[in-house]
């Protein structure tokens, strides 16, 4: 069995007599996408929390690189959080008032970084994601599809372990809403990050190298990391090759391979320079 | 129509917890806003009702041959208080009861106001009764300025030496010389009008602030609603609804504060009635504010809110998508500085000559200007502040400053327009050293020239008969009060008491009458009046102040919350993404106490610049320092408490794990 990241072993989670989560077990591989999905209401986005240490399970542990997260404290875990996990969420978790470059520098500076070196990393993500010109625009000023990509870079600029994404595209239309679920998968793998996403529609869930399905608190089909799932085929998308080993987690992360961003053949009008995953 | 209301209605029961909370935020602002008017119109009733009442003891002189009665006013004192004495005698059948009586008062008769004659029950009559003898009635409160004013209204037979008196009266305030009036109408005082206008300008001090406040209330509501209301525009409500509903419903609720604030004003009445101005407390019909000014304010306020929602909404309508998308905010521009310093080039040119109406609207436009370029600077200290900002709690402080300086500049309104009415009051206010309040034991007599001797003479005789320890003296002739004009007239007895206040009123009493319609008065006695005014100044101060403190920490807490409430998605998910809660927490604190520092200083020197023309105890008085002080120290430390409190409010809504986009 590969490398493990992040698991959840046996997760119960009850919000008074109503069943979010009833057991699950889930695995996630360094560097592998995992996308979630279900039907409203069976409990994907309290998986998401429970795994992210948002919230603590009923039952259940949660380990990361091996360690148990789901007993500590409050301020560990928002701690944890901040460093070694990104979060993209639907809308509505950039600032409204900052410019973009700041908003995705603020992770940065909640670290200890200084505010220059902040914003001139922050500052690399934006021609890669497709945001050239972009940098002090205001989230107000952005389209849906932009503000998700500021969103992405911001969740990338820790250089987390760990992605999670619940329902990014919920709010964009379906080119868009595309666009932007290929970008952040390529992004995160080429961080070496695992992403954990949430997501309504099959063919988002086709960027992954692996969906999970959860109804009424369960999982359709227990799922080991990194393997496919059985009597179907890996979700064969360009992206679906080997995981890569999970990298040490040292200062802010590069995107694309730093000041190296190469060409490639684009899908979206916003994406044309997107660079292809280093060799 | 209906349809709307029930649709507003039902719009404001469902809005969930958050939407319940904005909405009893807005009620409560209403509900301050709406209490303090009441306030402010009735205390401006309050001191009409006074002058109204007080009018029918300062006579008008009668044309020759319509004169009915003869009035004279003067002043008796006991212990540290004032009498009013009135002495009247009719010249005609045709003489009407002066006011509060049933009848005209025969010679003799001694009518008295309850206070009077329950002090006369009281003390022993050699101190006080025997000056007047057994009441002969009771003056109603018609006649009274404040419940508890010694009053007494003495009948005369007209050719009594009382009504026949000349001569100066030594100059205290309200002592009218003998004059054939018509009736007992009457005129307002100098004193009433000096009241009134002192009233009319703390009324301006404190509608502005309440006004910027009732503004900044109706405004949240609708920042609570837009975002629902673009939401109904995308599913196709028409303008004309959506406008209708909005409405509805910020006026539903402001009608329910108004009504909340009615009641609250009526609880308190009874404490601020209180208060004492002028010598004494209010009658409790005093502060109600009347039948039409009231439901004048009570249909006013949500008719205030209704248009300040409609003009808050014209965006929304405008565009559907115009609220969902935040754009910035056109910039204010520099012109809004023209208009403060324009209002400010007029300062100088008042004087305490200027007349209170000219003063009131001038100081109502500088404290409107500070109003004007509140923002305008909260902007520009943002800028500055965004750019030398280092820590993620300034930067997200600074960067809210210049994303929105007027919801920063109304967050700490309040409490900057305070430091302008501080600064004013502190410097306008006279200093307490101008008054007299040493001599308490020595009393004043002025006499006819002519008759000095013989009066002093019969003075050391009462006054040993009463039993005291006295000693008269006659002042050398020029040492009068009238100076050089009055030299050859009037000659001043001095009469020196021993053995405290009662002492001092015994003697008071057994020189009762001795010079007719004139009393003997200490130095204190005659500036009574005016360290009253001096007291009340201070009173109003206080209560001009706590006024402005209430709305700027109302206001202060209410911004609060609602900015927290509105933000409560991004603060949730900030929150959830792993930012330290101290950090927003810290961002929030300088986001408010940034711009307190800088405004409630700048305002607190304007208010300073505005007092100069009535300047008169001068920069170091130290009751000016002391409120400008207090004011600082109690500023700072509400606006911080206020927001404190909306913390737990963060906690809870970041604490929610779910937020649900599903
Ligand atoms: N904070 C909460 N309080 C109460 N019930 C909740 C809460 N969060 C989720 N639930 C309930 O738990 C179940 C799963 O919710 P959720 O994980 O949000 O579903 P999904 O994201 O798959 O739509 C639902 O029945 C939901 O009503
Ligand atoms: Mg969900």
């Amino acid at each position: 069995m590969a490398e493990i990241v992040l698991s959840g072993h046996g997760l119960t989670k009850s919000f008074g007599s109503a069943v979010a989560l009833a057991g699950v077990d889930l695995a996630v591989a360094p560097g592998e996408a995992l996308a979630i999905m279900g039907p409203s209401g069976s409990g994907k986005s309290t998986l998401l929390h429970c795994l992210a240490g948002i919230m603590k399970p009923d039952q259940g542990e949660v380990r990361l690189l091996g360690q148990r997260i789901d007993t500590m404290g409050e301020r560990q875990r928002s701690e944890l959080r901040r460093t070694r996990f990104g979060f993209v969420f639907q809308f509505g978790q950039l600032l409204p008032e900052l410019p973009a470059e700041e908003n995705v520098a603020l992770p940065l500076m909640l670290g200890g970084a200084s505010r220059g070196k902040a914003v001139e990393a922050a500052r690399r993500w934006f021609g890669p994601l497709g945001l050239a010109g972009m940098e002090s625009r205001r989230p107000g000023e952005l389209s849906g599809g932009q503000a998700q990509r500021v969103a992405i870079a911001r969740a990338l600029v820790t250089k987390p372990a760990v992605v999670f994404a619940d329902e990014p595209t919920g709010a964009l239309d379906q080119a868009t809403g595309h666009d932007t679920m290929r970008l952040l998968v390529e992004a995160t793998k080429h961080n070496h990050a695992s992403l954990i996403v949430v997501t309504h529609d099959p063919n988002v869930a086709r960027w992954c190298d692996r969906t999970v399905e959860v109804r009424d608190g369960r999982l359709l089909v227990p799922a080991a990391a990194g393997a496919p799932l059985p009597g179907r085929e890996p979700n064969g998308g360009p992206y679906g090759g080997p995981a890569r080993p999970y990298a040490a987690n040292a200062g802010p992360a590069e995107p694309y391979g730093g000041d190296r961003p190469v060409a490639g053949p684009g899908r979206g009008a916003d994406t044309q320079d997107f660079p292809v995953v280093r060799p | 129509m209906r349809t709307t209301l029930g649709l507003s209605w039902r719009l404001l029961r469902g809005g969930g917890r958050n939407g319940l909370l904005g909405a009893g935020l807005t009620l409560a602002a209403v509900a301050v806003s709406t209490a303090l008017l009441l306030f402010a119109v009735a205390v401006n009733l309050a001191f009409q009702g006074r002058s109204d009442r007080e009018a029918w003891r300062t006579p008008v002189r009668a044309a020759e041959g319509t004169a009915t009665a003869v009035q004279a006013v003067h002043q008796d004192f006991v212990r540290d208080r004032v009498i009013v004495v009135v002495d009247v005698a009719r010249l005609s059948e045709g003489a009407p009861a002066p006011a509060g009586m049933r009848a005209f008062p025969k010679p003799g008769e001694v009518w008295m106001s309850p206070g009077l004659a329950e002090l006369v029950k009281r003390l022993p009559p050699g101190q006080l009764g025997d000056r007047y003898g057994k009441p002969a009635g009771i003056l109603g409160d018609d006649a009274l300025v404040y419940p508890g004013e010694l009053v007494a209204v003495a009948g005369h037979d007209r050719d009594d030496p009382a009504m026949k008196a000349t001569g100066r009266v030594i100059p205290n305030g309200s002592s009218v010389p003998p004059t054939p009036v018509r009736d007992f109408a009457g005129q307002e005082s100098m004193n009433g009008m000096v009241y009134r206008s002192l009233a009319i300008i703390a009324s301006v001090l404190m509608v502005v602030p309440l006004l910027v406040f009732g503004g900044a209330a109706a405004r949240l509501t609708v920042a609570r609603r837009d975002q629902r209301l673009a939401a109904l525009r995308l599913v196709g409500a028409t303008p004309a609804q959506v406008i209708a509903m909005t409405v509805a419903e910020a006026m539903l609720t402001a009608l329910g504060g108004a009504l909340a604030g009615l009641a609250a004003y009526a609880a308190l009445s009874p404490l601020l009635s209180g208060i004492e101005i002028g010598g004494g407390p209010w009658f409790a019909s005093d502060l109600w504010p009347g039948v039409l000014p009231t439901l004048g304010v009570i249909a006013a306020v949500p008719l205030l809110v209704g248009v300040s929602a409609v003009v808050g909404l014209r965006r929304v309508v405008v565009s559907p998508l115009g609220v969902a998308k935040r754009e910035t905010p056109p910039g204010m521009r520099a012109l809004r500085l023209v208009g403060f310093v324009a209002a400010l080039a007029v300062v100088p040119m008042l004087s305490r000559d200027t007349s209170a109406g000219i003063i009131a609207v001038v100081i109502g436009a500088a404290f409107l200007a500070i109003n004007l370029i509140g923002p305008w600077v909260v902007g520009i200290i943002g800028r500055v502040a965004a750019r030398t900002a280092r820590g993620p709690a300034r930067l997200l402080a600074a960067r809210r400053l210049v994303d929105d300086p007027r919801a920063a500049w109304r967050t700490v309104s309040g409490v900057a327009l305070t430091g302008f009415v501080a600064g004013f009051i502190g410097l306008a206010s006279p200093d307490a050293t101008l008054f007299e309040t040493g001599t308490a034991d020595r009393l004043r007599l002025s006499v006819d020239a002519g008759k000095a001797q013989a009066t002093v003479r019969e003075a050391k005789a009462r006054l040993r008969e009463a039993g005291l320890d006295a000693r008269v003296t006659l002042d050398e002739p020029g040492d009068g009060p009238g100076g050089p004009a009055d030299r050859d007239r009037e000659r001043l007895i001095q009469i020196s008491v021993n053995g405290g206040v009662d002492r001092v009123d015994t003697a008071r009493t057994a020189l009762a009458g001795l010079v007719p319609g004139h009393v003997p008065s200490t130095l204190a006695d005659d500036d009574r009046v005016s360290s009253y005014m001096l007291g009340d100044i201070r009173t109003g101060t206080v209560v001009v102040l706590t006024v402005s403190f209430l709305i700027a920490i109302v206001s202060a807490g209410i911004t609060a919350a609602s900015s927290v409430l509105d933000r409560r998605q991004t603060y949730a998910l900030l929150r959830l993404a792993g930012t330290p809660l101290a950090i927003l927490d810290r961002a929030r604190r300088s986001e408010t106490l940034i711009p307190l520092l800088v405004m409630g200083g700048g305002s607190l020197a304007t208010g300073v610049f505005c007092a100069l023309p009535f300047a008169s105890g001068g920069l170091g008085s130290t009751t000016g320092v002391v409120t400008l002080a207090v004011t600082v120290a109690l500023g700072l430390a509400g606006v911080l408490g206020a927001s404190a409190i909306s913390r737990p409010l963060l906690r809870s809504v970041t604490a929610n794990p779910a937020p649900r986009p599903d």
